[in-house]
């Protein structure tokens, strides 16, 4: 057993096949015609668009369009007139075919590598890949066939690249495992993207395996089981039938809305901490962005970030959501996260004390900067404001008060700007849920943040080990508040949602059911599970199983009760 | 030699398949076209160059076209830009 980088989750197994390449090499030399070399070079290039664009339509076919568009811009790339001249003035000046494309090929391979943006550095695996290929062409070398493959075979490469896999039998693929590469190369995202379990970044895996050996791949936790003994294959045997049967179980909700059983629609959302989580939210097919949490602007670094700043990165989500709902929260500084920049003093109850729309309320330059980047964004997609931490009417009017200010602001400057976005409030404290009625009325959505509600009603510092167990989502006390602050939501007609770990809970979903919650905020990873689960369900039944579990007295008996209705 | 000033405002940027779509379109015009961004002129006609210069979402931009057709050029490239890049 072998622990390499967990790149694509499930569970693979099957005999090994060593995808090994012929090395690519060639003797520069000087040809004794540049004009025919050139026109070497140009069939070549032919060939090179020809095959890619089969290559492509090949992709388009498997419905991974994402890798047909990838393919189709290597044509582009190297289409390119400026990639063009460049080896045709090498050629000119006595370079051969194969020289001139890898010098133009390298110039970009190391600007492209340099770069401080993630994508463009992933560009330079493209490059790489286009001058490997080119220069297979040119020196008449064949790829290795993986279009027929038998059934479960388990790929082991250097590294995969898109010309390797592009004619890949996928189907029959149960796992892969490559030396190099991390979580967004080109072999994780095509793991990901076909579901096959992967383990990437195993250095010796080509000597470890050899042809037909049988292989385990465990891509969630980045486990590779070379030649397993009885016991774990009988193990591994049933993890492969589990993780093939909850696919295909997962997969039939793909691109459905999220509906109860007698056809109740719900909305499904996903939470993120960062703009780059946005691929995982658009593949776990979420239907909105139900908490964006913007401390990520604001940590490891020095300073403040600018309202530029803050706003590019506002826009990039609401503009990548394309018209689909994105609640933003405002920074939710204090309590267990800390930014040393702001200068917040050490506290004895850092919890109870200096934190979120506290903090902000008494830097409104500060906060200003933040909401006029969020009033700017929400020009370009559906952005609702979320203050934090409410525990009064006073703090949301107070925050109303300035978005709405800072709207006549942008109008009065003409710039661009959303008009009466929205402003809620997440429900995470006791006096919060107290007067769930009174902010109701003013709030434009509730959030309910069951994180810190649940450690604030019982009074349980959820990171402190010795009153861990009474922090409970399942304690009568919290799952009344739950039914309250929906209830109040529903009374005022303003939209309910939930964004604490409990929105994916399958075992409270009956009772959430029940109350009428309109929203589940959940990680992009469970959200297909969700939408299955809360298909299972007719209100009849949740509000059967919500009668019984409000009725029971103690968290033990809720919690057991609740398991036990859990659908399979 | 004409020239204006726009905002990207496509969420990817000018990254892979907006800009070969951009560089494909400013290949048919005769004119030179070149991108100012961040004091630095990018050749317009060339994807890898537009890749190399990293124009994300929200950048301000200068179109710059000097040719014969260089009022078309820079009406395509403008309109192009802010209508989002076909995205």
């Amino acid at each position: 057993m072998v622990k390499g980088i967990g790149a694509s989750a499930g569970i693979g197994l099957g005999t090994a096949l060593l995808v090994t390449e012929q090395p690519v090499t060639y003797t520069p030399h000087t040809p004794e015609d540049p004009a025919a070399e050139q026109q070497r070079f140009d069939a070549a290039f032919e060939a090179f668009c020809t095959r890619t664009q089969s290559m492509a339509e090949n992709m388009d076919q498997r419905s991974d369009t994402a890798q047909g568009d990838i393919l189709r811009g290597h044509i582009l790339m190297l289409q390119d007139p400026f990639m063009q001249q460049q080896i045709a003035d090498s050629i000119r000046d006595g370079s051969c075919a194969e020289a001139a494309l890898e010098a133009a090929c390298d110039m970009f391979i190391t600007v492209f590598s340099a770069s401080d943006d993630e994508l463009t550095r992933q560009r330079a695996a493209d490059v790489r890949d286009i001058k490997t290929r080119m220069l297979k062409i040119l020196l008449h070398i064949e790829d290795m066939d993986l279009s027929q493959l038998p059934v479960d075979t388990v790929l082991i490469a250097d590294e995969l690249t898109p010309s390797m896999t592009a004619g890949m039998q996928a189907e029959h693929v149960s796992g892969i495992v490559t030396q190099k590469g991390g979580k967004t190369s080109h072999s994780a995202i095509l793991a990901r993207a076909l579901g096959i379990p992967a383990v990437l970044g195993v250095s010796d895996a080509l000597q470890q395996a050899a042809n037909g050996d049988l292989i385990g791949v465990d891509g969630g936790s980045g486990f590779v089981y070379f030649r397993p003994d009885g016991q774990q294959q009988v193990k591994l045997t049933q993890q492969r039938q589990v993780y093939l049967q909850r696919l295909h179980r997962l997969e039939q909700y793909r691109g459905k809305t999220t509906v109860t059983a007698d056809g109740r629609q719900i909305e499904l959302v996903a939470n993120i901490g960062n703009p780059k989580d946005l691929e995982q939210v658009l593949a776990n097919d979420a239907e909105g962005i139900g908490l964006f949490r913007t401390e990520f602007l604001f940590m490891d670094r020095d300073s403040m970030p600018s309202q530029e700043e803050q706003f590019s990165a506002y826009k990039q989500v609401a503009a990548a959501m394309r018209g689909k709902p994105v609640i933003i929260r405002t920074l939710d500084v204090g309590g267990d996260k800390d930014i040393p920049y702001l200068g917040m003093q050490r506290e004895e109850n850092p919890f109870l004390g200096y934190r979120a729309v506290r903090y902000c309320l008494q830097h409104p330059q500060d906060y200003e900067a933040q909401l006029r980047a969020l009033v700017r964004a929400a020009a370009y997609g559906d952005i609702r404001i979320m203050v934090p931490l409410v525990t009064g009417l006073q703090e949301l009017r107070q925050v109303k008060e300035m978005v709405r200010r800072l709207e006549q602001d942008c109008a009065r400057q003409d710039i661009p700007h959303g008009e009466h976005v929205p402003v809620g409030v997440m429900i995470e404290t006791p006096a919060a849920c107290m007067i769930a009625d009174l902010l109701a009325k003013e709030a434009d959505f509730f959030s309910i943040g069951t994180n810190d509600l649940t450690q604030y009603i019982l009074a349980a510092d959820r990171g402190n080990p010795q009153v861990e167990y009474l922090y409970s989502v399942y304690h009568p006390a919290v799952l009344r508040a739950i039914q309250h602050v929906i209830a109040c939501a529903k009374q005022q007609n303003i939209p309910v949602g939930m964004c604490g770990e409990s929105a994916a809970d399958l075992a409270l979903a009956p009772l959430l059911i029940s109350f009428g919650l309109d929203e589940y905020s959940v990680t992009p990873r469970s959200v297909l599970e969700v939408r299955a689960n809360l298909a299972q369900w007719t209100q009849g039944e949740a509000d059967a199983v919500a009668a019984h579990a409000m009725a029971l007295d103690t968290e033990t008996a809720v919690q057991a009760y609740l398991q036990d209705c859990v659908k399979a | 030699m004409v020239s204006k000033k726009v905002t990207v405002v496509n969420a990817q940027g000018f990254h892979m398949r907006p800009a070969g779509v951009f560089a494909g379109e400013m290949g048919k015009f005769q004119s030179d076209v070149t991108i100012m961004f961040g004091g630095r002129p990018v050749n317009a006609k060339s994807l890898m160059n537009i890749i190399a210069a990293c124009i994300k979402c929200g950048a301000e931009i200068e179109i710059v076209c000097d040719g014969p057709d260089e009022q078309a050029a820079l009406d395509k490239a403008v309109e192009m830009v802010e209508s989002g890049l076909g995205e």
